[in-house]
C-alpha cells in the first residue's frame, strides 16, 4: 500500500514564512550622490582659486516660503516649502547692492524667483519649465553637443562607453561657453531641495558647481525682493 | 432506468509539487534578503536622479535626524582581517585617544566594555557617557534600555553625537574625534574609501533643515574631509 503523506500544512507552514521575508526585504537599495566641497582653510594663494568671470555666474539661492510680511516660516502640513531665487553675474549687478554709504539700492536687486517644475511633455515632445529651463537656456551649447552624441546612441553608431567617454569631453569642453553655478541655501530651505538642485545640475549637464555659505549681500537681496513682491 | 455511476474520487489533491515551488522561492527570498538594519530614528531620504548605487563595504553612514541629532554605522570589509567587530573594537580604542588628548577626563574602556561597542550596530552617545552605555549591555533586558537610550526615549539621558560649529581643527568637537578616528583604524580600504569621497555617507531625511545637515557638512570640512555621499532614493519617471 502506497503511503501517502498530506503536504497541505507544510505548504502553509511555508507560505507564511515566504510571507515574513518578503516583507522584511528590501530589494531597492538606496542611491548615493556624490559631491566634493572645499575645504575650510583659507586658500592664501588667491591665483590659484578659480574665479569665476562674472558673466558665467549663475547663483541660486534656495529659500523657505515665509509668511507675508515676515521672515517666519510658512509650513504646509508641517512641512517647508522651498522656493528657488536666482541672479546672474555679482550680486545688484555692476553697481552693487549695498552703496557706498552703506544704503541698500533697491533699483540693482538682480535676484529673480522661479520654481522647481517637471518637465512638460505634450505628445513626443518636452519642454523643460522653471529653474531647469534657466540653467538649460545658460548652458545651450553643452546641451547641443550631449543631443548631437544622444543621437548618435540611439542611432547604434557609438555605444554606452563612448558615449560615456564623448559626453565627459563635452562637459569639459573649455572652447564652449558654460556657466558656473554657486549653490547657497538659507538655512531654513529643508535638505530635499539641495539634493534637488544637484539633481539639476546631473540632468542639465553642468559641470562647474559649487555649494557655498549667503554672503551679506545676498541676504539684503533676498530679503528685499521678499519686501516687493510678498503675497505673490 | 439505469443510473448513471459516477465514480467517487478522493478530493485529495496531492501538495508534493506545491511544497517544492514554496520551498524553492523561500530559499530565494531567504538568500537574497538583506534585513533593514535597526536605526535610532527613521528617516525618508530625499528622491534624485542619481543612479549610483550605494556602497555595500568600507563606508561610515551618518545618520541625521531632523532634530540635528548624529548617530553613526561602521561598515567594514566582510573579510575576516576587518571584521566589523575588530574593526568597532579598534574605534572605540582610537577614539578614546583622541578624546584624552584634549580632556581631563581620561576615558578607559574596560575588555567587556569593548566587546559590547564591537556588537552594537549604530552608536551615539555622549562618549563621556559611553562606559556607562555599554554596561548596560551586561544587565537583563539590556539591549532594550540600549535601544531606548539611542532612540532618545530614556528621560534620563541624551542620545547622539554632541556635535556644534567648529571650525578649528585642533579642537574637535566629538563629532569630529569619532571621524578622525574612523579615518586611523587599520583598515586601509576604509581609509583610502573616505579619501576618495565613497567613505563617507549622510543620510538625513528631505525635510530636513539645510542648516542641520549644513553643520555635519561643515564639521567635515573642517577636518579634510570634503568629499563625500549623499544617501537618496531612486526618483521615478525623470
Amino acid at each position: 500500500m502506497a503511503i501517502r503523506v498530506d503536504f497541505t500544512p507544510m505548504v502553509d507552514m511555508n507560505m507564511l514564512l515566504i510571507t515574513f521575508f518578503m516583507l522584511c526585504t528590501t530589494m531597492i537599495k538606496s542611491q548615493t550622490l556624490n559631491i566634493a566641497l572645499p575645504t575650510n582653510e583659507k586658500v592664501d594663494n588667491v591665483e590659484n582659486m578659480s574665479q569665476a568671470s562674472a558673466d558665467d555666474a549663475v547663483t541660486i539661492i534656495l529659500d523657505a516660503k515665509r509668511k507675508t510680511g515676515s521672515l517666519a516660516v510658512d509650513t504646509v502640513n508641517g512641512k517647508v516649502v522651498n522656493e528657488v531665487y536666482y541672479y546672474f553675474g555679482k550680486p545688484g549687478g555692476d553697481e552693487g547692492m549695498i552703496g557706498a554709504g552703506g544704503q541698500i539700492n533697491s533699483a540693482n536687486n538682480n535676484i529673480q524667483r522661479s520654481e522647481f517644475l517637471t518637465d512638460e511633455v505634450n505628445g513626443s515632445a518636452r519642454s523643460s519649465r522653471g529653474i531647469r529651463k534657466i540653467i538649460q537656456d545658460r548652458n545651450k551649447e553643452v546641451l547641443v553637443e550631449i543631443e548631437k552624441l544622444k543621437q548618435q546612441f540611439r542611432d547604434g553608431k557609438i555605444d554606452q562607453e563612448k558615449y560615456d567617454e564623448l559626453a565627459k569631453e563635452v562637459r569639459r569642453n573649455e572652447n564652449l561657453k558654460k556657466p558656473v553655478i554657486i549653490i547657497k541655501s538659507t538655512p531654513e530651505a529643508s535638505y530635499g531641495a539641495l539634493v534637488e538642485i544637484l539633481d539639476e545640475m546631473q540632468i542639465n549637464s553642468i559641470s562647474k558647481y559649487q555649494i557655498d555659505n549667503m554672503t551679506r549681500a545676498d541676504s539684503v537681496m533676498l530679503i528685499d525682493y521678499q519686501n516687493r513682491h510678498h503675497g505673490e | 432506468m439505469g443510473r448513471v455511476k459516477i465514480a467517487r474520487k478522493s478530493t485529495f489533491i496531492d501538495m508534493t509539487a506545491m511544497s517544492d515551488v514554496t520551498v524553492l522561492l523561500l530559499t530565494f527570498f531567504m538568500l537574497t534578503s538583506t534585513f533593514l538594519a535597526k536605526e535610532p530614528t527613521q528617516v525618508i531620504t530625499p528622491a534624485s536622479v542619481s543612479e549610483e548605487k550605494v556602497q555595500e563595504t568600507n563606508f561610515v553612514q551618518v545618520l541625521v535626524s531632523p532634530e540635528g541629532k548624529v548617530w553613526l554605522t561602521m561598515n567594514n570589509d566582510t573579510s575576516s582581517a576587518w571584521s566589523n567587530e575588530k574593526m568597532r573594537m579598534a574605534l572605540l580604542d582610537k577614539a578614546a585617544e583622541i578624546y584624552n588628548e584634549s580632556h581631563k577626563n581620561k576615558l578607559s574602556f574596560t575588555p567587556q566594555q569593548k566587546y559590547a561597542f564591537s556588537k552594537l550596530g549604530s552608536f551615539g552617545v555622549p562618549l563621556a557617557q559611553m562606559g556607562e552605555f555599554l554596561n548596560l549591555a551586561n544587565e537583563p533586558e539590556g539591549t532594550t534600555k540600549m535601544d531606548k537610550w539611542l532612540q532618545g526615549e530614556d528621560p534620563n539621558h541624551v542620545t547622539g553625537i554632541p556635535i556644534s560649529w567648529n571650525k578649528d581643527e585642533g579642537n574637535p568637537n566629538e563629532f569630529q574625534i569619532w571621524m578622525k578616528a574612523m579615518r586611523q583604524t587599520e583598515n586601509e580600504n576604509l581609509a583610502a574609501a573616505i579619501k576618495d569621497g565613497t567613505g563617507v555617507a549622510i543620510k538625513a531625511d528631505q525635510n530636513t533643515a539645510f542648516d542641520v545637515v549644513h553643520m555635519v557638512m561643515d564639521n567635515l570640512q573642517t577636518i579634510r574631509m570634503n568629499k563625500f555621499t549623499l544617501l537618496t532614493s531612486l526618483k521615478a519617471g525623470e
